[in-house]
């Protein structure tokens, strides 16, 4: 048992942080957008290697990517080209970004298809693999602070590649990314919060400085950093058990995460020319992926109790009183 | 990042089974734990159970090897506590006996006190209490009012002390007072619980029987021998003590044995099969308690590496508790039966829990602790 990160890890997170560093700013023209997304830095994160880490590190450097990347102001895709798709296919190149879809939402505006490359399509026992180019996808706008498109004509997906069996999976380490991605947006949007009740003053003192206020931020940060442990632990077992753990616990956060932080921004955190809603609109918008919260809590009651238990149990529990 | 038990760390655990399944009686669970760990039944089987673990070297094995221990690793402390956890806590009150009174008295106890009752300690036998609480002055520790006096080569304590668990069978009280007029003048003593003038009532509650009791000190006389540290020394000495304490019970061990009880009454029932409600709600409550458990590593984790001290192990019982207060509600919504003549198990964890957020230090406490050191908040 060790929840520190090695050297190898640290030097992969430092090294990613200065990048993130030098694009952390929102650009002027940007001020007013509900999403940015930095295709430089999209582009940057693949060439610098960052989005092999699940091929050429593993699972938990790769979740560590999504976490340090979720922490940034800018939308990017990194479940889908630095998680889900190199761990369902290993073998196979495909083109990013890549863009995460339920079959039943086919229809419907889905995030991040305006940027990618590739739709991995969950069909519940397998996943359709859709290249799409040649596809006319319109943007859409939305309040959630990721682009997102949707196919001019449902795409018909009879001729689509099929990876017979792999929905299990697909759900498994998308699950894992948006625990990942939430953390690290959580991470962020809970310190530039408490940057700000520092400084915004009423009734005479901080905001901060309000017992209400200190003890839903602390609540909230606790919550932060427990998902933080959860996924890094569901990436690094690669147990179905431990990723619908990650996710059920980042879905069930987001409704009093969500409402601490705009509230305690005031008017300010209804305006978009204030950055919260980057962090907190692109949590909200993976509340429901691969299922929501129900899908992932009714996940784990079928491991628990009608299976054999999670696959890697670090703590068996032995049968005793209480 | 590492999250599985190393080959030595999971042999330790099983030894730690091993013992408990040799050692507890068959009705263990039927007949003891219902009663709760602070009843008069499981106080006294502590005495002979400790004895036994301290036989087996499984008692205080964290201890250094001069007070009787073997300075085992870390983790195989917290492994040992989280097992007697999980088996219903039958060291009853002795876990605090090892977790901090001995360590106390190691580091501030003179060589006397040590010699009688560390040595003691290390013996499995002896059952101590702790005489903080006060009617008006709980999680303010500073306003107590019990008075020590001193009188020659004497101090004579007046006042009383409440919820203190196991008083009605403790033989010795780790009892705060105060020795002076400033907010902080308060001493720590070690008494006798025969001792003359001190008289111990108990009274029912939400909580099991054993927990609620109120002692009172009526011209108690103390040697000044018995004084831990010096005057005024209380502060310094209960902080270092309760540091060891910060992480609290492994409540996740608990919570998902009773979950699992919750759940298998539930299917007995025919209400869990056909309700995705209620299957959702109990996954909710696991991932809950698997945070609670990462929380807790992690905190284990800083202290084996030696880490400079961080608020995190405030914040592992803010998440223990979120999770317990789910579980509790989940009891109360599904199994509420359980309160009244059902799953005695079921009651048991249930009435525990009921002061969760007070007992070791309020969650209001744990907050604002994290919310100032932890978070740079200002304070008023």
């Amino acid at each position: 048992m060790d929840l520190q990160l090695t050297e190898e890890q640290q030097a992969l997170v430092a090294a990613l942080q200065d990048i993130m560093q030098d694009h952390a700013e929102l650009p002027q023209e940007r001020r007013l957008s509900y999403a940015w997304h930095d295709a430089g830095l999209q582009t940057l994160l693949g060439e610098s290697g960052f989005l092999d880490a699940a091929r050429e590190i593993g699972p938990l450097e790769a979740a560590l990517v999504v976490f340090e990347a979720g922490k940034g102001i800018a939308a990017l895709d990194t479940i889908g080209c630095g998680l889900v798709a190199p761990l369902l296919l290993p073998d196979l190149r495909i083109e990013g970004p890549v863009a995460l879809v339920d079959r039943r939402d086919l229809g419907k505006a889905i995030r991040n298809l305006s940027i990618s490359g590739t739709l991995l399509v969950d069909c519940g026992e397998d996943v359709a693999l859709l290249p799409l180019a040649g596809f006319a996808i319109d943007s859409v706008d939305s309040i959630f602070a990721f682009p997102y498109g949707r196919f001019a004509e449902r795409p018909d997906l009879s001729s689509a590649r099929r990876l017979p069996g792999a929905g299990a999976a697909m759900r498994q380490w998308w699950r894992v990314g948006i625990a990942a991605e939430m953390a690290g947006a959580a991470d962020a949007a809970i310190a530039f919060t408490i940057d700000y009740v520092k400084q915004r003053h009423v009734f005479g003192r901080p905001v901060g400085s309000f017992q209400s206020v200190q003890h839903r931020l602390v609540q909230r940060h606790g919550w932060a950093k427990s998902l933080y442990y959860l996924t890094m632990k569901a990436a690094w077992s690669g147990a179905e058990s431990d990723a619908a753990i990650a996710a059920c616990f980042a879905q069930t956060g987001i409704q009093s995460l969500m409402f601490d932080l705009h509230q305690f921004h005031g008017g300010m955190g209804v305006t978009i020319e204030h950055l919260l809603h980057f962090w907190t609109y692109r949590i909200r918008a993976l509340q429901a992926e691969a299922g929501g919260l129900s899908a992932s809590a009714l996940a784990i009651a079928e491991r628990r109790w009608t299976e054999a238990g999670s696959e890697v149990d670090a703590v068996p529990a032995r049968v005793a009183g209480l | 990042m590492e999250f599985a038990w190393s080959p030595e760390q999971r042999r330790y655990r099983d030894r730690v089974r091993v013992a408990l399944d040799e050692l507890l009686p068959d009705d263990w669970d039927e007949a003891y734990v219902p009663e709760s760990y602070a009843s008069d039944r499981q106080v006294e089987f502590s005495r002979h159970f400790c004895a036994a673990l301290a036989e087996r070297g499984l008692l205080v094995p964290h201890w250094p090897k001069d007070f009787g221990g073997n300075e085992s690793a870390d983790w195989d402390h917290f492994i040992l506590g989280e097992e007697m956890k999980g088996a219903g806590e039958p060291r009853g009150p002795q876990y605090m006996n090892v977790n901090w009174i001995g360590p106390t008295l190691m580091r501030y106890g003179t060589a006397e006190q040590q010699k009688q009752h560390v040595n003691g300690i290390a013996s499995g036998k002896v059952i101590w209490c702790q005489g903080f609480s006060e009617p008006n002055a709980g999680t303010d520790l500073a306003a107590l009012r019990t008075r020590a006096e001193l009188e020659g080569d004497h101090y004579v304590v007046n006042g009383s002390k409440i919820w203190t668990s196991y008083a009605r069978t403790a033989d010795w009280c780790f009892l705060l007072a105060r020795t002076g007029t400033a907010r902080k003048d308060v001493s720590i003593f070690l008494i006798p619980m025969d001792t003359p003038g001190i008289s111990v009532t108990s009274f029912p509650g939400l909580i099991k029987p054993g927990h609620l009791n109120e002692v009172f000190f009526t011209d108690v006389r103390v040697p000044v021998a018995n004084r831990v540290g010096a005057e005024g020394q209380a502060w310094e000495i209960v902080t270092h003590a309760l540091a060891y304490e910060r992480v609290g019970v492994p409540r996740y061990h608990t919570g998902l044995d009773a979950l699992d009880l919750a759940v298998s009454q539930l299917r007995r029932e025919g209400r869990w099969d056909d309700d995705p409600i209620v299957r959702a709600a109990a996954g909710r409550i696991v991932a809950k308690f698997e945070a609670a458990r990462l929380m807790t590593y992690l905190v284990v984790d800083q202290r084996v590496k030696q880490m400079p001290p961080s608020t995190d192990a405030n914040l592992s019982r803010v998440v223990a508790l979120d999770a317990v207060s789910d579980l509790m509600n989940f009891i109360a919504e599904h199994v509420p039966d359980c309160l009244a003549g059902g799953d005695v198990l079921l009651e048991d964890y249930y009435r525990i829990n009921v002061p969760a957020g007070i007992t070791g230090g309020t969650n209001e406490i744990q907050l604002d602790l994290v919310a100032q050191r932890g978070l740079g908040l200002p304070r008023v």
